[in-house]
């Protein structure tokens, strides 16, 4: 009894407010009286029942003050429809988008990979390794539970049981066979790969992704067991792995996952005896730290057993001795990211989210302010009436809550749809497939929480400042009563003020990086893109030996040169104008006079003969490649033959190596080999806009013999691109009908569809500055109609003593036009200097930036644009103003 | 007051029934519904304050019950309570919900009547 009534009073305190001014004092009493008798009458039991009898009650009337609140708002919105709408309207583009940008960058970054146990604890290396290293990484079993090797990006020709005509061409992983123990993941059916079943010899075992397994077997649960050919050799499908699991550590879908344990007649990747070979760094590293490891630890520790490899290798080229040699980070997540720079990457696009809600909530508190303020009367009444603060607060927060749900429901049937478009956008030929971005209910909850905190967000301050009424002359004179914030940092006016600046921040920041990408997509090209075609072909992945293949591409010259439908061609491993290989080169000048020898990392692209005359660029100095330097036999695994390699660069690469002088005829050591460079070519954009310095390598019999795993290209140019491509069609099949031509295509397709992917880019950032744009040109109009409905008796006044009415739009206008102008400036102040933020903490976005931001239509224009856009819109509810009858005006009150 | 109206608070929820039973009789203030409800079933139905007091809330919501401007003599007045009765549509509900009842009570008479002719 003593200590259940004060607990008894407490709950009873707690009920909502308007059930207390009708039953509090009644029940505090019926507490008081009836307690000591339940006490008696039930014992302890009893008075248990009671309180719980509170607590249960205490939610459910909440729950129906809600209900009740709703209904209000729901009526209330319906009242102002125009205002209901455009909030509508602006919440919906605001959430929309986040959830955009959200699902976009947050499911690469941020969604841990399906179907993995403890993905928190996955690690791999920022560079690639040797399978003999992979093994003595292993060993370390206090570090980690288990090491595997990966293979990205490894392309199969693949033929299904019963598949007539030609394989299709998959994309997968060559991965070791615990890859699937260390991910921890259990088969949807059948087996995954297994270290004890999938030896050396045994019959090639794959397993194939749900997503593979849904597109080709139709879901069929018949096929485990069933063989296809892989590479021309049959192999058995064991099992199917957990659904939307598509491989860990690629940003681009695995459809199937082979072990490395098969023949290299299976998988061309293998040969070179690559699992021997501490001279190639072709693997992955996928790693799953020992539980109470830290990343830090593992990775000094990997550090230096790396460093001791290293010096046991007296052909390993000297680094600099601090530098690490092993970087680690995290590998749950579909795109991995370097430590270091992932905050900024994560920050980047947060602050991108929280901008645009900003935007779209002050939007919404400003016209909500200005709301406020008409309907001083009615909250005046329900104030006098007894309301108390807070439950007009609540309301009026409920109404912001009630919006902000009807915007968030579109908002997400907008990101539905944007999300829906960017799974459909087509990529170019040969490119993998799309990753899966679909919304899922995280990004469901995202947008329903993010509703809700916008709802809150932008009512409450403009609730507690309409509350804040003197109920007594707000009654007298209604809506017309001068709003005691009229001052010039007044919360309406801070409000307008940063909402044109974020809005002009928005606008020019994503102007940056739209007219950055824009400008890096125009590839140029030294003659009409129409008559050019590309063909790939793969002779070892048919099933040819290597020497077959050495023989077919040695053959394919003289054949092409008899074609009438090809006027020219050459052969290579990259098309032309493709963004270059991520994996550094790195090239040491060789010059015994200098104690401290040039090193630098450039690109490197491998093309065969003609490759520059095919593509009618002229060199600047020496020569390109010809059909000698293709038939070099140089196995690049061998330790440095004494034979010397050919050699192109770039004009950058030129210039980084050898400075100011020649370059030709100078050699250069790079991987254990030695090169001479030939050529020196002009620097060519590729189509991300980037010119980085490139070494052209020449295609060798060795390439022909194990062509790299996207096969080797054709690039033939004829009349039109059609002729050449039926051209090099007929050809082949002449020289064999069962070899495949694959991911065909005319540079035109080729240069559209790379445009066409950057677009859906181009989209969501154009679509956010522009989203900016009309919100505060909205937020804008609104206000000062608000404002100017307020002054309507003060206007009347002074037209009546006369006024012009220059002079009364002036008034109206100025108002808006010291907000618009300060507002411009700190928003350009702010870009200009997040820009330079941006670009200096990253250089992912630096190329971007440094394109667009000394653009002067974008510097100049969208100020302008803004502050024009935004004088109209307070220029219209001013004309109004004009129009004010001052005999009406006043008769009104 | 049409028939659907009524029928469409058949049947009353317990609380309900015993709190409007009560004022059947007269005005009463809450903690006497409570009294009463306990003394007319013997202790054992008990309208705990929460529950009787968020009932007569929606009682009064949904016009079954009123506020009652009469007051008892001066000197037993509590000027804190609040006195109840029943409305014209919460008589009738009422009514509805005795007749449904008393029908239930003949139904249930006349079968266990049979079995124990049969019986």
């Amino acid at each position: 009894m003593n200590i259940a009534w004060p607990i008894y009073r407490r709950m009873a305190e707690a009920f909502p407010h308007e059930f207390k001014l009708a039953f509090g004092d009644e029940m505090m009493q019926a507490g008081e009286d009836s307690i000591g008798e339940v006490a008696k009458r039930h014992g302890a039991a009893g008075v248990i029942r009671l309180l719980a009898d509170l607590a249960l009650r205490l939610p459910l009337e909440y729950l129906s003050e809600m209900h009740r609140d709703m209904q209000y708002a729901a009526r209330s919105l319906a009242k102002s429809p125009s205002y209901a709408l455009v909030g509508v309207l602006s919440l919906a583009l605001g959430i929309g988008l986040t959830t955009n940008v959200y699902t976009q960058a947050w499911a690469l970054l941020v969604r841990t990979l399906p179907g993995v146990a403890n993905p928190n604890q996955l690690v791999t290396a920022e560079t690639p390794a040797s399978y003999p290293y992979i093994e003595r990484y292993r060993d370390q079993k206090d570090l980690f539970t288990g090491v595997a090797a990966v293979q990205n990006n490894v392309q199969f020709n693949v033929a299904l049981p019963g598949q007539s005509g030609k394989p299709d061409r998959v994309y997968g992983q060559l991965v070791s066979p615990d890859y699937f123990s260390i991910l921890g993941m259990e088969p949807q059916r059948g087996r995954l790969l297994n270290a004890d079943l999938d030896k050396i010899g045994v019959t090639p075992a794959v397993v194939i992704s749900d997503r593979y397994w849904r597109s080709h077997f139709n879901a069929d649960p018949e096929v485990i067991g069933q063989i296809i050919r892989l590479n021309g050799q049959n192999a058995t499908i064991v099992g199917v792995t957990p659904a939307k699991f598509d491989g860990a550590l690629t940003p681009t879908p695995a459809e199937i996952f082979v072990s490395l344990t098969v023949p290299a007649t299976l998988a061309p990747e293998l040969g070179d005896d690559v699992l021997h070979n501490r001279n190639l760094k072709p693997f992955q590293l996928l790693m799953r730290l020992a539980p109470g490891v830290n990343i830090d630890s593992a990775e000094s520790a990997l550090d230096g057993i790396t460093r001791r490899l290293d010096k046991d290798d007296p052909l390993a080229p000297s680094q600099a001795d601090k530098a690490k040699r092993l970087v680690l980070m995290g590998a749950g997540t579909r795109v991995q990211v370097p430590r270091d720079l992932r905050p900024k990457i994560l920050g980047f696009y947060t602050f991108l989210m929280a901008i645009i809600i900003a935007i779209a909530c002050l939007n919404l508190a400003t016209m909500a302010l200005a709301r406020g303020t008409g309907r001083r009367k009615e909250l005046a009444i329900r104030l006098g009436v007894g309301a108390s603060r807070f439950r007009l607060i609540r309301q009026m927060v409920t109404e912001g809550i009630l919006l902000s749900l009807i915007g968030g429901a579109a908002g997400f049937a907008m990101a539905y749809a944007l999300g829906a478009l960017a799974a459909h956008t087509r990529l170019p030929a040969g490119s993998p497939l799309n990753p899966d971005r679909s919304i899922d209910w995280h990004t469901a909850m995202f947008a329903f929480a993010l509703a809700i905190a916008c709802g809150i967000g932008f009512s409450i301050l403009p609730a507690l400042q309409a509350t804040k009424t003197d109920v007594a002359p707000a009654l007298k004179q209604g809506t017309a009563v001068q709003l005691s914030g009229h001052k010039l940092f007044g919360l309406r006016n801070l409000a307008m003020g940063a909402q044109v600046s974020g809005s002009l921040l928005l606008l020019l920041v994503t102007g940056f990086l739209v007219l950055g990408i824009l400008k890096s997509n125009s590839v140029q090209t030294n003659f009409n893109p129409k008559t050019m075609a590309f063909l790939f072909i793969d002779p070892v992945r048919d099933g040819y030996s290597p020497e077959r293949s050495q023989t077919f591409f040695e053959q394919l010259p003289d054949r092409l040169r008899s074609s009438s439908a090809v006027t020219s061609f050459a052969l290579a491993v990259q098309p032309p104008y493709l963004p270059g290989d991520d994996e550094d080169f790195h090239l040491t000048v060789d010059d015994p006079h200098s104690s401290s020898p040039v090193q630098k990392g450039v690109m490197k692209e491998t093309v065969g003969a003609g490759f520059f005359a095919v593509i009618s660029q002229s060199l600047l100095a020496g020569r390109e490649f010809d059909e000698r330097d293709q038939r070099l036999n140089i196995d690049p695994t061998s330790q440095g033959a004494g034979q010397s390699l050919p050699l192109i660069l770039n004009q950058k690469a030129a210039h980084a190596l050898f400075g100011g002088s020649s370059a030709v005829g100078k050699h250069l050591r790079g991987d254990r080999q030695e090169y001479e460079v030939v050529g020196v070519v002009p620097d060519m954009k590729d189509a991300s806009g980037m010119t980085q310095g490139i070494a052209y390598l020449p295609l060798t019999r060795h390439d022909f013999a194990q062509p790299p795993s996207g096969g080797i290209v054709i690039v033939a140019r004829g009349h039109s691109a059609e002729d050449a491509i039926g051209g090099v069609r007929t050809l082949v099949a002449s020289m064999d009908p069962n070899l495949t031509l694959f991911n065909v295509q005319t540079l035109s397709e080729y240069l559209e569809l790379i445009r066409a992917a950057m677009r859906s880019a181009l989209r969501t950032f154009g679509g956010i500055g522009l989203f900016g744009l009309i919100l505060s040109a909205v937020g804008l109009a609104g206000v000062t109609g608000y404002a100017v409905a307020q002054r309507r008796k003060e206007i009347g006044i002074r037209m009546a003593l006369g006024a012009r009415k220059s002079q009364v739009l002036g008034l109206v206008l100025r108002e808006g036009a010291t907000l618009i102008a300060v507002g411009t400036v700190a928003g350009f102040l702010g870009a200009v200097a997040l820009a330079k933020a941006m670009s200096a903490i990253t250089t992912a976005f630096s190329d971007a930036f440094s394109l667009g931001v000394g653009d002067p239509r974008l510097l100049i224009g969208a100020p302008l644009l803004l502050a024009g856009l935004a004088l109209l819109a307070c220029y219209i509810p001013a004309s109004r103003a004009m129009a004010i009858d001052p005999l009406k005006a006043l008769r009104q009150e | 007051m049409t028939e659907a109206r009524i029928q469409s608070f058949i049947p009353l929820k317990t609380q309900w029934f015993h709190i409007m039973l009560s004022l059947a009789a007269g005005e009463q203030h809450g903690y006497g519904i409570m009294q009463d409800v306990l003394d007319r079933t013997t202790g054992k139905v008990r309208l705990w304050p929460a529950t009787l007091y968020g009932s007569l809330k929606r009682l009064i919501e949904a016009d079954l019950i009123e506020e009652s401007k009469k007051r008892p003599a001066p000197e037993e007045d509590d000027a804190r309570r609040r006195y109840y009765r029943l409305t014209t549509l919460g008589k009738c509900v009422l009514d509805a919900e005795c007749e449904r009842l008393q029908e239930l009570v003949r139904a249930i008479q006349t079968t266990r009547a049979v079995a124990t002719q049969r019986g």
